[in-house]
């Protein structure tokens, strides 16, 4: 096991909450949620059968961030919440420039935005094939603000060039996973002594009607209707499907002895982090939570803890009819020992502020450290009633004031992905 | 900067313009044949983007074989090609998943994602134009209630596509790690392969890169952006002063990585370095001189020119370059590059830059014409990514004694 420790000295969120992590940890403790009725832009009221999202309400933009160049750059809806978590999580940990020269930069930017008149462009006027002359022309026409001008990493590339990071830049792509394994990368890059700090996290934003589309005809975006704004039920019997947010989030990492060395105060140590594949199915769990399991594993064997040291799990919790029933069952095999599965809190965030796609790890992660730093534990709101196969304490209802010496905070993805990250409580003498 | 040990390239596989398999690639390479070709596509016609490296009908068809029926319906062809790599890569180092009691890594990279979604939702937006916009009343109505729009678009074209399905056909349950970013997504993969091979973590890592951009937004994105040529030339010439432009190229290419010291005995080429910066002038490189360089050429004149003053501080005996034979590639560049230095150490015998004649700098050792037999001992990879993120590699060929 490495010597060197890892703490997280930053924090940055973008949410439907607002622009600042603290608005976040506030609303959260107060079991509120941002889930509100939405529609893609330019359908009919009506049209489209997904009825509900927890977008970013840009009212709620704070002065101090309203000239930010997030918003006057060509770039995707995606790249502009990150960037803007990005340079909160970097002022955050006091940072400055200079000491963030070497610094790595590990991003997951989700699904790009389609635009779809840029879609109608790659059509000739008669539905043939066209040409390039056709063709050229018309890629003037193409929105700046969409994926077509936008590589997949521009995320990355920005806040690495806007903080002057000359460390590595890296696009994760691991769909539902990616900010989680960002992190997760970041803290295993200090690790191995190949940067003293990382920048890493990750922002998304699927709230269109291509990508919605696609979550909706894959059984995985929540239809519902009856339950108005309180449609985000993780573990509940009720619950309908995922219910989709946007956003982005970031935190600083770096070694110990490098944020005592400037007199920073680390929110929470990383201790750990492990991932795992189901090969099971592409839009489905494994049924019994076998690849959840492994990742929470690899986690707590990263992190040298024992199972029975853990004292809260930031769920992945979906609200999706298989992905709560699974990844119960992970807790219970992981935990089985002396059944510490019901010693364990289980908090869903996604009930709070929907699912952030891939950058729903991060500020997963930051609720998780504040958990640690502050022993309270968000909870899972509109669970009023329990799925018979999801038996464990969820924290339904209101925040919990406990003892949270160790994490885990899990991230799955479509693909069959799955990865958990291990935080502990900052201690000054070690773990 | 990583300095790593002796962890060895075991085995290889690809799917490239050059035909299904590492022999095909290392055949074209040696005969200098280019796998350039005339671009085909039936979603545009063009005679400026005039040439592509497509994948043959023949080898996609050969590479199906790899995937299950029931996966394909998920796969866009770059995925079915990386799976096939896979495979041929196992095969090479003598490995069965599940059976050989290793314990695995997979690591992925995918360089493309728009492509069968955007061109699917283009035919399902035209059906729904009128004079003024896309009637979207109706093209919701299409896509929710006529189910017009296939689901399983998206997830074709979903960024760890790749990641899944590899898992999926290999029943993979192991740690692993998917990244969408060119050159820097290839290093990055390799580099967490390494690491984990290193911690003991892993005993086998499948690092495995595919893409395709044969699209028309995509091409003429990559037209606007400078990466590819538009004045309709039908090759690439690499490191030439009459280059006239980069050519896109489409394909697959997988390694497999081990600890060297739990391989048997026997000629191994083995990663000693990675080195990775923003700007190509400004890598990390080895002080000694190495005895082969193999360089991403661009087909532009100015880059090529700009990335052999690079390519001279290393000193090298031996110059030469994949792009002119594959074409720009998406999403395995780096591991293609690192399939011929494995080919070119353990033959001892360097393939030619294809088409080269005018070199961007005449003192520089580029190999030209024929291949050119050499005592090799060691290689550098040197990948310049258009995106602003450039990798080097370091490889050792120990021969058997």
């Amino acid at each position: 096991m490495s010597e060197t420790r890892i703490v997280i000295t930053g924090l940055g969120a973008v949410t439907g909450f607002g622009f600042e992590w603290q608005t976040l940890w506030e609303k959260m403790l107060g079991a509120e949620h941002c889930v509100r009725p939405w529609q893609p832009d330019d359908v009919p009221d009506g049209a489209f059968a997904v009825r509900y999202a927890a977008p970013v309400d840009m009212s709620l933009l704070p002065e101090k961030l309203q000239g930010h160049p997030a918003w006057t750059t060509p770039l995707e809806k995606r790249s502009r919440f990150g960037w803007v978590a990005a340079t909160q999580a970097v002022a955050d940990s006091g940072l400055a420039l200079e000491q963030l020269r070497g610094a790595a930069v590990l991003c997951a930017s989700g699904a790009p935005q389609h635009m779809l008149a840029d879609m109608l462009l790659t059509e000739a006027p008669d539905g043939s094939a066209p040409g390039w002359q056709h063709l050229m022309p018309r890629c003037a026409d193409v929105s700046a603000e969409g994926s077509l001008c936008q590589s997949n990493d521009r995320l990355a590339r920005v806040i690495a060039d806007d903080l002057g990071c000359e460390g590595p830049v890296i696009n994760i792509s691991s769909a539902c996973a990616g900010a989680s394994q960002a992190i997760g990368n970041a803290f295993q890059m200090i690790r191995r002594g190949e940067v003293k700090v990382a920048l890493a996290g990750g922002a998304d934003s699927v709230l269109n009607l291509d990508t919605m589309a696609a979550l909706y005809l894959l059984g995985a975006a929540s239809g519902e209707q009856r339950w108005g704004a309180d449609l985000c039920r993780p573990f509940d019997r009720d619950r309908s499907g995922l219910i989709a947010g946007e956003g982005g989030g970031f935190v600083v990492l770096e070694s110990l002895e490098h944020a005592l060395a400037r007199g920073a105060t680390p929110y929470a140590e990383v201790l750990g982090f492990g991932s795992s594949l189901d090969a099971y199915k592409v839009t489905a769990p494994q049924p019994q939570g076998r690849g959840a399991a492994l990742a929470m594993q690899a986690a707590l064997d990263d992190a040298g803890l024992r199972a029975q040291q853990i004292d809260l799990i930031n769920a992945h919790g979906t609200s999706t009819p298989l992905n709560d029933v699974a990844e119960t069952l992970a807790i219970k095999q992981v935990f089985a020992e002396h059944k510490h599965y019901r010693a364990l809190a289980v908090s869903a965030n996604k009930s709070q502020f929907g699912h952030l796609i891939a950058a729903a790890g991060a500020p997963e992660c930051i609720v998780t450290a504040l958990a640690c730093l502050n022993d309270l534990v968000t909870p899972t709101v509109n669970l009023h009633d329990a799925d018979e196969q999801c038996d464990l304490d969820y924290c339904a209802g209101e925040a919990v004031s406990r003892r949270v010496d160790y994490a885990l905070s899990n991230s799955f993805g479509f693909g069959g992905l799955n990865t958990s990250l291990a935080l502990g409580k900052y201690r000054e003498h070690g773990q | 900067m990583t300095a790593i040990a002796r962890i060895a390239i075991a085995g290889s596989g690809c799917v490239l313009p050059s035909g299904w398999g590492v022999e095909r690639f290392w055949s074209a390479a040696r005969e200098g044949r280019s796998a350039i070709m005339p671009l085909q596509s039936s979603l545009f016609h063009s005679e400026r983007v005039a040439a592509f490296g497509h994948v043959h009908d023949e080898d996609h068809q050969r590479s199906r074989k790899d995937v299950a029926q029931n996966l394909q319906r998920y796969c866009p062809p770059a995925v079915i090609w990386g799976v096939s790599s896979v495979r041929q890569a196992l095969a090479e180092a003598g490995l069965e998943p599940g059976n050989d009691g290793l314990r695995y890594g997979l690591y992925c990279c995918q360089g493309g994602y728009t492509h069968p979604s955007l061109t699917s939702y283009g035919e399902l937006l035209h059906e729904c134009q009128t004079p003024t916009g896309a009637d979207m009343r109706r093209l919701a109505q299409k896509v929710l209630q006529e189910r017009a729009l296939d689901p399983f678009l998206v997830l074709k074209s979903l960024s760890n596509g790749l990641l899944g399905i590899v898992s999926l056909a290999l029943k993979l349950e192991c740690e692993c790690n998917a990244y969408m970013q060119g050159v820097a997504g290839n290093l990055a993969a390799l580099r967490e392969a390494c690491a984990a091979l290193q911690s003991g973590r892993i005993d086998a890592a499948i690092v495995v890169g595919a893409g395709s951009e044969l699209d028309p937004l995509a091409l003429a994105a990559l037209a606007e952006a400078g990466v590819i040529g538009t004045d309709g030339s039908q090759s690439l010439r690499g490191f030439d002063l009459q280059g006239r432009g980069g050519i896109a190229g489409e394909g697959a290419a997988a390694l497999i990585l081990r600890r060297a010291d739990d391989l048997p005995e026997g000629p191994q080429t083995c990663l000693s370095g990675l080195f990775a910066h923003s700007r190509v002038d400004s890598l990390n490189l080895p002080d000694k001189q190495v005895d082969l360089l193999i360089g991403s050429a661009s087909g532009d004149p100015h880059k090529d020119a700009d990335l052999a003053r690079t390519l001279a501080r290393t000193g090298a005996a031996h110059i030469t370059s994949s792009t002119p034979l594959t074409g720009i590639l998406s999403g395995a560049p780096s591991l293609v590059d690192l399939i011929i230095a494995r080919q070119t150490l353990h033959a001892q015998s360097i393939a030619p830059v294809i088409g080269l004649e005018q070199p961007v700098n005449p003192h520089l050792p580029f190999v030209m014409g024929e291949p050119r037999d050499a005592v090799l001992h060691d290689c550098l990879v040197i990948n310049r990514d258009d995106n602003g993120f450039s990798a080097c590699y370091q490889l050792d060929f120990h021969a058997a004694d």
